[in-house]
């Protein structure tokens, strides 16, 4: 039984050596190729001074590589911290600053846009791909590593120690590294093994970039089977009809994706089931499915079970349901599920009471079990706020992580999401924290203001508007404001109008009145 | 002839323009990967056949909302004006 994530690949390749493990752009690596590589990186990465825990960001589009490159890492003990390729490079300075990144594998022109200054701690870089590196002396191309042995070096990691950490959207303006152990994904990907029943005829696609926690199934259930991952690249994820095409011609027979790629696919797809007679299995996870489009896809693939999956990233999965297509009719909101195998979730309501099934109380969703993190990179204080100890365990000390979500438990024992306790809001399943919009907006000297806000939309889950109070109304545009934001958080969290005033409201505690504010919003039509 | 294309293409290059600016992204070129750059996104793009569809009264299949017909503001000209001289 694995006890560390690089184990999984180590074991296809012993059984499925020549197999393809994974595409992208043209290029496949079998098992053994891809575990030839990663050796090699992992002896480069060793030999060049990596020490166990120390962390390696990876900031390069989706490729083959990708692959080399996280188990590469795993396999010199290191901790891999992916990068959202089209982040902007001040927030993925913050990011490697943050978190100590000792080796960075990313692309020439990257490099150079990353402030010298965020990247004081990194010791050496090494480039998937060559263009425009001046400014970094100490970068070597990718294919250096093949001068180092391609065995594995010893394995040095424990199942409780990191394997990599995911930075998401944090509330106080900054976004936040959920660190993740070797157990905390195996216990996931166990779940989803022995549940999806993934076997090496399968055919998986990636859609997620690797930066988000649903690639977790797609890369390491696909390896832990001796499957065939499809990568599916940035550029992809936009034509809806290119995407049909791919799931046809690669015959993908398990499908992950948040629900906004999928409604996108059923309205402009054109998916016919007799097309894709290999698709076996649909998961959807991050957002709310609007029950119209969850309806209208489930009538479309009859042939496939579809899987509604829930869980925040320092979690990974912790719920699931399973679509009952005779119920979808009556149904208004889909259910959340129940736990997964391994892991326990409960909900604590008023009083400090546990939800009980049927109550009709709500609640707030709370975790416990070896699949929950450890807590947020060198943050004591925000870790310690979420990730607390399990006053309903008489036995003996353990933590429980909260969630934030508010959940009702009906008779059957299904949770049902309700909402949010604070202002996480998701728009096509990014998780986004209005406040590192509002920091964004209000680290622009002439602004004096800022409140970001979610307008409900069914398709996407939620568009961004923000309000500003400037210091001098017409000393700023829209247009200056929106490029500020985009020098500092993702273009998918740049409110799509800013509304620019010379005050906002307040509330009688002087705090800003959010209320006010959402009403005055134009409603979707 | 020439008139109506360069007309054709300012037009798109104004719409790409504003919509790159609601990103942040200045400058876009017209031979700039859009994709690449971050300028579309999976809902732009629907903006943007949205556009076109009524600005020069073509209609776009599912099947024509394809990378290589949308690839730069050049790319999305071409395909434009096939669809206007048929």
């Amino acid at each position: 039984m694995a006890y560390v994530l690089q184990q999984l690949l180590s074991a296809s390749a012993k059984r499925y050596p020549e197999k393809s493990a994974v595409c992208a752009r043209g290029k496949a690596l079998t098992y053994g190729e891809l575990e030839q590589q990663s050796n090699q990186l992992a002896q480069l990465l060793q030999a060049r001074g990596l020490r166990k825990g120390d962390r390696v960001g990876l900031y390069f589009p989706k490729s083959v590589e990708s692959l080399v490159a996280m188990f590469g890492v795993l396999k010199a003990g290191g901790v891999y911290v992916p990068l959202d390729p089209q982040a902007p490079a001040e927030r993925i300075g913050y990011i490697v600053d943050n978190c100590q990144v000792k080796v960075l594998i990313t692309t020439g022109d990257r490099l150079h846009a990353l402030d010298p200054a965020m990247m004081r701690l990194v010791e050496f870089a090494i480039l998937v791909s060559a263009a425009g590196n001046g400014s970094f002396e100490r970068a070597m191309p990718w294919g250096a590593m093949a001068e180092y042995p391609s065995t594995a070096p010893d394995e040095e990691s424990i199942t409780t120690d990191l394997a990599y950490i995911l930075y998401t959207s944090g509330s106080t303006g900054r976004p936040k590294g959920v660190m993740l152990t070797h157990q905390n994904a195996l216990t996931f990907v166990q779940w989803c093994a022995d549940t999806f029943k993934v076997t090496s005829e399968d055919n998986l696609s990636n859609h997620a970039p690797l930066h988000f926690d649903l690639s977790v199934f797609d890369v390491y259930n696909s390896v832990e089977a001796g499957a065939t991952l499809h990568l599916v690249t940035e550029d992809m994820t936009l034509f809806p009809a290119s995407l049909a095409n791919f799931i046809r011609t690669r015959q993908i027979s398990i499908w992950y994706s948040v629900p906004s790629a999928l409604v996108l696919l059923l309205l402009h797809g054109n998916l016919r089931a007799e097309d894709l007679p290999r698709l076996r299995i649909v998961l959807f996870a991050g957002e709310v499915f609007a029950m119209k489009y969850l309806r209208q896809l489930a009538e479309l693939l009859p042939q496939v079970e579809l899987y509604n999956l829930y869980g925040p990233t320092e979690t990974n999965v912790c719920t699931y349901h399973k679509v009952d297509r005779d119920r979808l009719q009556g149904m208004t909101t889909l259910p959340i599920g129940r736990a997964c195998g391994n892991t326990e979730v409960f909900a604590v309501g008023e009083n400090d009471e546990i939800v009980t099934a049927g109550s009709g109380k709500e609640g707030e969703l709370y975790v416990r079990g070896p699949g929950v993190t450890p807590g947020y990179w060198a943050d004591v204080e925000k870790t310690n706020k979420a990730c607390l100890r399990n006053r309903f365990q008489k036995h003996f000390e353990e933590k429980m992580y909260r969630t934030g979500d508010i959940v009702t438990l009906s008779e059957d024992g299904e949770y049902c999401y309700v909402g949010r306790r604070d202002s996480m809001v998701k728009s096509r399943g990014y998780r986004i924290e209005l406040g590192e919009i509002e920091a964004a907006l209000l680290s622009h000297p002439g602004v004096r203001e800022a409140a970001a806000l979610a307008i409900p939309d069914e398709e996407v889950g939620a568009r961004l508007r923000a309000v500003v109070a400037l210091h001098n109304l017409g000393t700023l545009s829209t247009k200056e404001l929106q490029q500020h934001c985009a020098t500092r958080i993702p273009k998918y969290m740049i409110p799509e109008e800013i509304e620019l005033r010379d005050s906002l409201p307040k509330t009688s505690t002087v705090k800003l009145d959010r209320v006010q504010l959402a009403a005055a919003q134009p409603q979707p039509a | 002839m020439t008139e109506q294309v360069e007309n054709v293409k300012e037009q798109i290059r104004e719409f790409v323009q504003e919509a790159a600016q609601r990103k942040g992204v200045t400058g876009v070129t017209d031979e700039q990967s859009l994709v690449e750059s971050g300028v579309i996104d999976s809902l732009g793009i629907f903006r943007l056949v949205a556009f076109l569809e009524e600005n020069f009264r073509v209609r776009i299949g599912d099947e024509e909302i394809v990378g290589e017909n949308f690839e730069s503001i050049v790319s999305i000209e071409r395909f434009v004006m096939k669809k206007l001289s048929r």
